[in-house]
């Protein structure tokens, strides 16, 4: 815990928020620009304006926003003598990995709530419709925080072992590319893929990318368990490695 | 006087090539250890391997008479205070932000800090992003970071690097004070002239070798420093000696090297027999650089 909140302080002035709010924006954006342009309106109301927005978010800007927080939060790690005095202190490796990884993931619910915002605002304002979103959306929000688990500690580790910036960025870009193909192809033993796992939660209940269209209790166990599964793996390998590894002379 | 490091046949390589060789070091407790050597010889990748920053290829490391491993290192390293090659700081946050970090991450208390900010005078400073920090501003955060723990030994590795003469005499100043605290410091660098006056104990590496570990009284004894004598016949006094020693003449003296004081008597001896008037015997004065720059060109003592 302490090193958790010695890890929020790191985030003070950080360009992470710019991404953290600016990346759901740019994606509310492009949707209410696709919708305006196509001339094809929200057939379906609340659920055609999600599977637009949260849909398309879950695709690969989900990823690749995640993979820049990564980036950004690990950058100053890399930087001067940070990397040899963190070496060279007293917190274990595995405390490391878990507070960049929890501090990570408190970064991806806030923006995953604030595109949960967006496409409220979105609906009643831009689109005028009525009511709200269908509660079957919350709960898939929901759900999709214990999905992205799989996605925020790879990028981490990736971010932790990777000193280039954008090298664990390309990673998640053809990761989350490569994740969609298979889920088409293969269905849900894509789920092997941790990208795969965010992408799929928030695709819950929609019925598109292959998805059954009902908020099943057989898929919310399957998703919640692989991806605690996939974060317990990633974790304790990267805290292994990372205690077996050298700095670099 | 137990040693607070002490490292057996301490070895790295990297492929065929071997950039520490077997150190025994013995790092007194309580002492200011300079540790000397030219740049290259090895001095960064010890302390590294002291902080198991990196992993010996053979030997072993006690700190505290403890093993130093990737088992134990965590623990260990809570009474060890470091500042390896740059200083550290996030350079976005403030110096007392990067404190009040350091401050909840180890669960030290406002005094430690505050007596940690004191040592190194950073207390006007704090208010600043460290990104706007001078290199001597930087590395005193870097040292107060390493201080606020309150360890018992404190590892810098070439502290003084790329500071002013203003900056330096304080980081100096700053040992010393810690000293007299009773902190164990292990100092690099690869002038002597930066540590002469405050290490109380010297080990120097050459090539990965330590080709020296004592006090600087020790240091002087080791090498032996040239005879100088003058005599009421030069030219006939270097033809009688230079068979038997090494013997130089200059003008009117007569340079001796390597003469332990007996030899030193036995030479006299010679001169008088042959009746050569012997007016002065004495000592060259030597610098410990004049020591330093001899045992590692030499390479060896």
């Amino acid at each position: 815990m302490r090193t958790v909140r010695a890890e929020t302080l790191k985030l003070r002035r950080s360009t992470a928020w710019v991404v953290v709010l600016l990346l759901p924006v740019a994606v509310a954006f492009m949707a209410c620009l696709n919708t305006l342009t196509s001339g094809e309106p929200l057939e379906d109301g609340w659920h055609t304006l999600w599977v637009r927005v949260a849909g398309f978010h879950a695709l690969f800007p989900l990823a690749l926003g995640v993979a820049l927080l990564a980036s950004l939060m690990w950058r100053p790690e890399h930087k001067g003598g940070n990397w040899n005095a963190l070496m060279g202190g007293p917190t274990t490796s595995g405390s490391i990995v878990w507070a960049k990884t929890v501090t990570l993931w408190l970064l991806t619910l806030t923006m995953q709530a604030v595109l949960l915002v967006l496409v409220v605002a979105v609906g009643r304002l831009a689109f005028g419709l009525d009511g709200f979103l269908p509660g079957q959306y919350l709960v898939a929000t929901v759900v999709s925080g214990i999905g992205v688990l799989p996605l925020v500690a790879l990028q981490s580790a990736l971010s932790l072992f990777v000193r280039s910036f954008a090298g664990p960025v390309a990673i998640a870009l053809v990761g989350a590319g490569a994740s969609v193909v298979a889920q088409q192809m293969a269905g849900d033993l894509a789920l092997l893929s941790p990208y795969s796992v965010a992408t799929r939660t928030l695709h819950l209940s929609s019925g598109v990318f292959g998805d059954a269209g009902t908020l099943a209790p057989g898929i919310v166990t399957l998703l919640v368990g692989a991806s605690l599964a996939w974060l317990l793996v990633i974790n304790t390998v990267g805290a292994r490695v990372l205690d077996g590894r050298d700095v670099r002379v | 006087m137990s040693s607070i490091v002490a490292t057996t046949d301490l070895t790295k390589r990297y492929g065929s090539t071997t950039v520490v060789d077997g150190l025994d070091l013995a790092v007194p407790e309580g002492s200011v250890y300079g540790f000397l050597g030219p740049n290259g010889s090895g001095k960064s990748t010890t302390m590294k391997m002291l902080l198991s920053l990196v992993q010996p290829t053979s030997g072993e490391v006690l700190l505290m008479e403890r093993p130093m491993n990737r088992a134990t290192r965590r623990g260990l390293l809570a009474h060890v205070g470091s500042l390896i090659e740059a200083p550290p700081g996030y350079g976005h946050l403030t110096g007392r932000e990067n404190l009040r970090l350091a401050q909840r991450l180890l669960g030290l208390s406002e005094r430690q800090v505050d007596q940690a900010v004191r040592t190194v005078r950073l207390q006007d400073h704090l208010d600043k992003k460290v990104r706007n920090y001078s290199l001597g501003m930087k590395q005193r955060l870097g040292i107060a970071l390493a201080l606020a723990r309150e360890p018992r030994l404190l590892i810098l590795d070439e502290p003084t690097n790329g500071l002013d003469p203003a900056g330096i005499e304080e980081i100096r100043e700053l040992m010393r004070r810690l000293a007299s605290r009773g902190t164990t410091i292990m100092v690099s660098s690869h002038l002597l002239g930066e540590i002469d006056k405050t290490a109380t104990f010297l080990g120097i590496l050459s090539q990965g070798r330590l080709i020296f570990q004592g006090s600087r009284a020790d240091l002087f004894q080791a090498a032996t420093p040239d005879v100088v004598l003058r005599c009421s016949d030069p030219p006939a006094a270097h033809r009688l000696l230079a068979a038997r020693v090494p013997s130089t003449l200059t003008g009117q003296e007569l340079h001796l090297a390597g003469l332990g004081d007996h030899h030193v008597a036995a030479c006299v001896d010679t001169l008088v027999s042959h009746r050569i008037g012997v007016f002065d015997v004495r000592r060259r004065e030597q610098s410990l650089e004049d020591v330093f720059r001899d045992l590692t060109a030499g390479g060896r003592l």
